[in-house]
């Protein structure tokens, strides 16, 4: 091995932007980290080199722990973004400036500096200063005297960012050439995927500090394991659907889950498909294929080699849409589909076929909480307690009315959630109408959870009123509203509790839908709380069709390994009788559906939910019907 | 925009306008700045040249200009020194108190040279309190020549760091990595890359500083005492010329210092451009 890296990490201020990272790059490969901008590539890069004194973990190279070396001992060549050569030096001077060093005598600096000027396609400018050449020759010379002393490994940091496309591919070329004529085991860092796999051997593709997958660039394309990845390395579809029987489930489309991503029984599978492996046919389904739906070609772009084409399809029942984001309102399904662009598309109205697709490895948890930015932080404190307990990560949101306000608002946020313990947390801050803007971050990245507070100073309300949805307006109308649309559960923070350690699943609202027992069930697994499931019955008898919905509920638990304790309650109302039930077994939480007996769509709130959510003092999760 | 365009626009009477600036401008700069020189000259050739020659190689004359050039030197040296050490300081380190040192660097710009004079006689005069310790080590420092050189450092001090500070902060700290990740240590490479990419601005703190050490009077009058021959400097000469009612001697001296500090400034502006010329480029 040439370089490896044994967990290393690095933290500034208080966040740790390289993340235990372990790598290892054979001789002579060229390795590119691809990541965007602050996902800690160049810090890996510079604590190869020693400019940078990891916190963490060892550097090898060539076998040797280089770890304690200062950058003059490692002997690593060095390529930086900007231009970096001695402005003072002549070409010549900068490439023999090594040489120099290491006092080689005159004859072989001479020898070695024509070679390079020759390698890098210089030659007869060494008398040149920086000011009399282009950037891209700037960066040739960089690279020429990175490589004069023949050094151990080659370390390049974005060399290309700062020129323009053209030259940029240039120089590509040129790099490879020399790379593997030379054979030095070279790292490139980048935030370019078409250089990424223009260049590399392999590809890590880094994410906020850690290093998500490393691959050969056409596996990762094809078959990435992380969402991150799929969206990072090229356009295309992702879907969100679920497990089940070994099957990913996308509405009527049913995709084979692989062996080697196992998912649990009904959790959320992601789908993506590129551009180029969607079919199209005019007239009937495309033979063979897994088939998305028929819809309309809402738009077609031509960009030179390729044609590209985007469609909108009906919804698939239970099926959310990650990529492309589907704008603020959408209710259709898009697609985005490749063609060579000779091949004509004519009709409109078009079969999607898939001929090739991956199901992406189960994502870690992410929880969005919403912060006020004033009044309790018990939505925090319940966030971090659950990121703990789930291991997730956790982006915590505010939304200003207004951009002036970015600095102080995120300056808050920061307060707030340090003071939480929610140090780790991602900062985010938005601009606009609250639950607008939650539904946008929602849409753009993938929350397993949302968790919120009512509006601070709303009071429970002291009995539940005729018309609960004026009734629950005391609540804000920005959970409100975010409680109709959201399509992943929503954690409501109330009261001062800080631990869950009972856990109760109301399936009074009607019959007990299978998603709220699930959710309910598996985020009690998580915090280890206890699982009671309650039905409230009008009269004391209870009849046989409830029989059988309890024993399915019964079932959906044993399914995820959770034993549950059954209450059956007879009281006037499900809310009174809900309500007695959590007074008398000091239940923390209470996981209740968002469907309804009367309900029509699937995101109209209940009134038995809506009340228990005015009225009571405790969390409550509220979980979306299945969307069938 | 171009100054052609400028001048080309607008109706005659803000042309006029123009005009009458440029000639306000030009008769001030020549009664203000060109006159004395012209009177200098003047009064220093009032008796003819010979008498200017005598004036000149007088042993008070010769005495107090090597004085002031051997100060100068000394002066220069130290400050562009710690100059530079202070600077580097000040734009690479973050420690606590660094803003206070950036501001108490300008202070020999904001304190009156008298009184720059008047603090070395509290710290080293008679009573003064590093005195006990300076008259142990048999050194004298007020009235003598090392006075005349800690005054001469301290209100020459701000130059040299508010020259280099700026420069040194747009040197990109990726160069000197590069030297470090090609194999030069820390000391190479301050040599061979820091020191380089500084020299313009360097060298123009150098001459300011040294200008400025050449036509020192206010802190010098106080702490040197004045014994001709022995701590009179220059400017100094010419005082106690003017005094003596020796008009030739002092004017001739006045025109002696005033080429100097000519010829430094023609090098300071010859300095400037190149410096200009290197960044931009």
């Amino acid at each position: 091995m040439s370089i490896a890296l044994e967990n290393i990490s690095k933290r500034f201020g208080g966040q740790w932007v390289v993340d235990n990272v372990s790598l290892e790059v054979a001789d002579k490969e060229l390795f590119v980290l691809l990541g965007s901008s602050g996902s800690g590539k160049s810090t890996i890069l510079r604590m190869i080199a020693g400019l940078t004194e990891p916190s963490g973990g060892r550097v090898l190279l060539h076998g040797t722990d280089v770890t304690n070396l200062p950058p003059q001992q490692r002997g690593t060549g060095f390529v930086f973004q900007n231009y970096s050569i001695f402005r003072h030096m002549t070409v010549a001077e900068n490439i023999e400036f090594g040489l120099r060093i290491r006092k080689a005598p005159r004859e072989e600096r001479m020898r070695r500096r024509e070679q390079l000027l020759d390698l890098v396609g210089l030659a007869g400018l060494g008398s040149r200063y920086a000011h009399q050449l282009s950037g891209g020759q700037q960066q040739r010379v960089a690279l020429a005297r990175a490589l004069a002393y023949e050094p151990n490994v080659l370390l390049l940091d974005e060399p290309f960012g700062a020129l323009d496309v053209k030259i940029r591919s240039q120089l590509r070329r040129i790099l490879k050439e020399i790379q593997q004529r030379l054979g030095v085991t070279t790292i490139l860092v980048t935030h370019d995927q078409e250089e990424a796999f223009e260049l590399a051997d392999r590809i890590g593709v880094l994410e906020r500090g850690r290093l998500l997958e490393v691959g050969a660039s056409e596996d990762l394309y094809v078959h990435p394991h992380s969402l991150f990845t799929a969206t990072f390395l090229g356009a295309g579809t992702v879907l969100v659907g679920r497990a089940s029987d070994g099957q990913a489930q996308f509405g009527p489309l049913s995709l084979p889950i692989p062996d080697d991503s196992p998912h649990d029984e009904g959790a959320r599978v992601q789908l993506l498909f590129r551009p180029e492996h969607v079919a199209l046919s005019a007239d009937r389904p495309p033979p063979d294929l897994p088939l998305v739906g028929k819809g309309a070609i809402i738009e077609q772009n031509f960009t030179g080699p390729l044609r590209r084409v985007r469609l909108r399809l009906p919804r698939l029942a239970g099926t959310r849409q990650i990529s492309p984001p589907p704008p603020f309102g959408e209710e259709g399904l898009l697609i985005d589909a490749a063609f060579p662009s000779e091949a004509a598309i004519d009709g409109q109205e078009m079969w999607v076929g898939l001929r090739s697709w991956t199901i992406l490895d189960k994502p870690d948890p992410h929880l969005l909480v919403c912060d006020l930015g004033e009044g309790p932080t018990t939505q925090l404190a319940l966030a971090r307690l659950l990121a703990d307990r789930l291991r997730a990560r956790t982006t915590v949101l505010a939304v200003a009315e207004d951009p002036d306000q970015a600095e102080s608002v995120r300056a808050k946020l920061g307060e707030r959630a340090e003071a939480a313990g929610l140090s780790g947390a991602t900062l985010r801050v938005r601009f606009g109408k609250p639950a607008e803007q939650i539904a946008t971050e929602q849409a753009q990245s993938l929350y397993e959870m949302l968790i919120m507070t009512p509006r601070p100073g709303s009071k429970a309300a002291r009995r539940p009123a005729l018309e609960p949805r004026a009734k629950a307006r005391h609540l804000g109308d920005t959970l409100m509203t975010v409680l109709e649309h959201a399509d992943v559960p929503v954690l409501i923070a109330k009261g001062e509790r800080s631990q869950v350690e009972r856990v109760l699943i109301c399936t009074a609202a009607g019959e007990p839908g299978k998603n709220d027992v699930r959710e309910g069930g598996r985020l009690a697994r998580r915090l280890g709380a206890t699982v009671t499931l309650l039905y409230v019955s009008r009269g004391s008898d209870v009849s046989a069709l409830t029989r059988s919905h309890l024993d399915r509920a019964i079932a959906t638990l044993k399914s995820i390994d959770v034993e549950a304790d059954v209450r059956i309650r007879s009281a006037p109302t499900p809310v009174a009788g809900i309500m007695a039930e959590i007074r008398e077994r000091d239940h923390d939480l209470i996981v209740i559906g968002a469907h309804g007996p009367r309900s029509r769509t699937r995101f109209k709130l209940n009134d038995v939910m809506l009340q228990v959510l005015s009225i009571a003092d405790r969390h409550v999760l509220v979980v979306p019907a299945d969307r069938v | 925009m171009s100054q052609g365009e400028k001048a080309g626009r607008g109706p005659m009477r803000a042309r006029l306008g123009e005009w009458a600036l440029i000639a306000i401008v030009v008769l001030y700069a020549a009664g203000l700045l060109l006159a004395p020189l012209v009177a200098i000259v003047w009064g220093s050739l009032a008796e003819g040249l010979s008498a200017f020659a005598r004036e000149m190689t007088s042993a008070d004359a010769l005495s107090s200009l090597k004085l002031t050039l051997v100060m100068a030197v000394g002066a220069t040296v130290i400050n562009t020194v710690f100059g530079v050490c202070i600077a580097w300081v000040l734009v690479r380190d973050n420690f606590w108190g660094r803003r206070i040192l950036n501001g108490l660097v300008d202070m020999p710009f904001a304190v009156s040279p008298v009184i720059a004079g008047f603090m070395l006689i509290l710290l080293f005069g008679r009573t003064g309190w590093f005195t006990p310790l300076t008259e142990a080590l048999g050194i004298k420092v007020v009235f003598a020549l090392p006075g005349i050189l800690l005054a001469t450092v301290f209100i020459s001090l701000p130059f040299v760091i508010r020259e280099v500070a700026p420069v040194l902060s747009e040197v990109s700290l990726e160069q000197e990595n590069a030297a470090f990740t090609i194999g030069a240590s820390r000391l190479r490479t301050f040599w061979h890359v820091t020191l380089p990419a500084i020299r313009w601005g360097l060298l123009y703190g150098v001459s300011l500083t040294f200008a400025r050490a050449v036509g020192e009077i206010g802190a010098v009058l106080v702490v040197s005492g004045g014994v001709s021959r022995l701590t009179e400097t220059s400017t100094l000469f010419i005082f106690r010329s003017l005094d003596d009612r020796n008009y030739v001697g002092a004017n001739a001296m006045a025109v002696l210092l005033a080429a100097i500090s000519f010829v430094i400034l023609l090098v300071i502006e010859t300095l400037k451009k190149r410096t200009e010329q290197t960044q931009t480029l």
